[in-house]
């Protein structure tokens, strides 16, 4: 497979889950995928696309609906392909693909850290950066940086 | 004998930093491993987003404390593809420039940290006198040692002094010549070579699953290296090998590096070259008005929605000295980022902790986590 053929097959073989696609400097391509079918998506483009690292799960909070990106290399294409899913504001969660790459089971820890989408299936959804017990996700749009203050949190281990 | 947990951190001499390893021992073998971050966590990502985009350079530095000027490069790549500005090509050879100046004084950080660890203090003092002459040059042109603030959206702030390529070049012979002694002290001790061959193994089946990068994953024999792989800047006018190493052990990710730093000499070679004989401009002449006037403080118009800027979307992506470094900034026309989304290759590389210590012993530790060359102010941002 060439680089090139990489979306048009992805289309024929999702054709109802991916629903956009845009080209971007940097990235071979900027797709827009039906968070439901995220996993199977997913898989494909590791087995068959070449597509064997998972070099960056993030969140964005776009106050409504949430974003969740993905960014995959593939030493084959020396490219970037970039996948976003959107997901509700209200309770926003997707599928792991942490069973895909197992890489990417921390950057999924981070995300459901700081932007707060639950990752289902997901090994081991803990905390990364901020305590266990800590009620808010910082990087939602919610969140004012402000002053720092007194929070009582939980201890980690006791 | 019971199996237990034992906490090798916060405060560790192993740990480089401020982070906690949790292993279970079985005896004195370890059965499992935890890593535990957060330790260094500062919200960088959080006060991006209530910074002008000169501004966040400032933090970039603060991200990576030894490779501040590669944080810079990559986080300013994203933003000027998100605000459409195009760099002058002098700036692109000086930061590409810097970037390997800021590697090779990375690199020697972690070999003068790495080799005491293991017990011999000798390359402790040499590395250390080494990376001083590299900090010297970059003070010589930015105007300081470890947070420099010297990229801006559309270049470089100065140009870099008169004569400063001759002095340049004096020190890379001089480093050059002391590479030598670094690998003649480690490779013929034989207590370098017990703590150092076989351990910490991590394959490249492994390293592709796990998402490592970097040294450690050019040193389990994959070649990747975003500078050839993704050129960006000045790279694809260079000319440069990506070091490789079958062992996929400690001591393969010595000998990789050690070699890197030979490739950045020959790279800080070439462009000085370069610069010689191409003057010119070294900031961009259109750039938004808006990217370096200060911020108010907080609470005052600290997020101002001004429609008419063009939008968009940057992605950057180098080889930086601990492996692949993203950069992802999401523009909504307004005057600050609207998220700015980091990858650390630290991070990765220390969430595979499990992997590379298992079944390795307690006194394994200490040489094993320094080969992957932690900087805890890029994994916790």
């Amino acid at each position: 497979m060439k680089a090139e053929e990489v979306v048009p097959r992805l289309q024929a073989e999702f054709p109802s889950a991916v629903q956009s696609v845009a080209l971007r400097p940097g990235v071979l391509a900027r797709l827009e995928v039906d968070p439901g079918s995220i996993v199977p998506i997913a898989r494909w483009l590791r087995d068959q696309a070449t597509f064997c690292h998972c070099s960056m799960v993030g969140g964005v909070d776009w106050v409504e609906r949430r974003e969740v990106l993905y960014l995959l290399w593939s030493d084959e294409f020396r490219t970037y392909l970039e996948i976003s899913a959107w997901v509700p504001g209200e309770d926003p969660h997707i599928d792991s693909v942490s069973g895909v790459w197992r890489g990417a089971i921390w950057h999924e820890r981070e995300t459901w850290d700081l932007v707060g989408i639950r990752f289902v299936g997901h090994p081991d959804l803990r905390r990364v950066f901020l305590p266990e017990g800590y009620e808010f996700h910082p990087l939602l749009k919610s969140m004012e940086l402000h002053e720092p203050e007194e929070l009582e949190v939980k201890r980690r281990h006791v | 004998m019971s199996e237990m947990w034992v906490n090798m951190g916060p405060q560790h001499p192993m740990t480089h930093g401020l982070w906690n390893l949790r292993v279970k021992i079985d005896g004195e073998v370890i059965v499992d491993a935890d890593p535990e971050m957060g330790f260094l966590h500062r919200g960088i990502e959080k006060i991006c987003e209530y910074r002008r985009y000169n501004e966040v350079v400032t933090l970039m530095d603060r991200t990576c404390y030894v490779a501040g000027l590669s944080w810079e490069h990559v986080y300013l790549m994203a933003v000027e593809q998100a605000l459409g500005v195009s760099v002058p090509a002098r700036a692109e050879y000086i930061r590409v420039m810097s970037h390997e100046l800021q590697r090779l004084a990375s690199h020697i950080m972690w070999y003068a940290a790495f080799v005491q660890d293991i017990g011999l203090m000798t390359p402790f003092l040499y590395g250390m006198r080494d990376r001083d002459l590299i900090l010297d040059l970059l003070q010589s042109y930015t105007g300081a040692r470890m947070t420099y603030e010297y990229m801006r959206v559309g270049g470089v702030r100065n140009d870099v002094p008169v004569g400063f390529t001759d002095r340049c070049r004096k020190v890379m012979d001089w480093l050059e010549e002391k590479i030598h002694d670094y690998e003649a002290l480690c490779d013929r001790s034989d207590i370098f070579l017990k703590r150092t061959v076989g351990l910490g193994i991590l394959k490249a089946k492994e390293c592709l699953d796990l998402g490592v990068t970097g040294p450690m994953l050019r040193a389990a024999g994959v070649p990747r290296d975003l500078r050839r792989d993704h050129p960006y800047s000045a790279y694809p006018e260079l000319d440069f090998v990506i070091p490789t190493h079958d062992g996929a052990d400690v001591y393969g990710r010595y000998r990789v590096r050690m070699e890197e730093m030979r490739q950045s000499i020959a790279i800080v070679r070439q462009t000085l070259e370069w610069l010689d004989h191409h003057p010119g401009r070294v900031l961009a002449e259109k750039v938004p008005r808006f990217v370096g006037t200060p911020t108010p403080p907080p609470g005052r118009e600290s997020y101002i929605l001004r429609r008419g800027y063009p939008k968009g979307r940057g992605f950057a992506a180098i080889e930086e000295p601990h492996g692949e470094a993203l950069a992802y900034v999401i523009n909504e026309g307004a005057e600050h980022p609207y998220r700015v989304k980091f990858r650390s290759p630290v991070m990765v590389n220390i969430a595979a902790a499990k992997d590379y210590l298992v079944g390795y012993r307690v006194s394994d530790i200490p040489p094993i986590m320094g080969s992957v060359d932690i900087c805890v102010g890029e994994s916790d941002r």
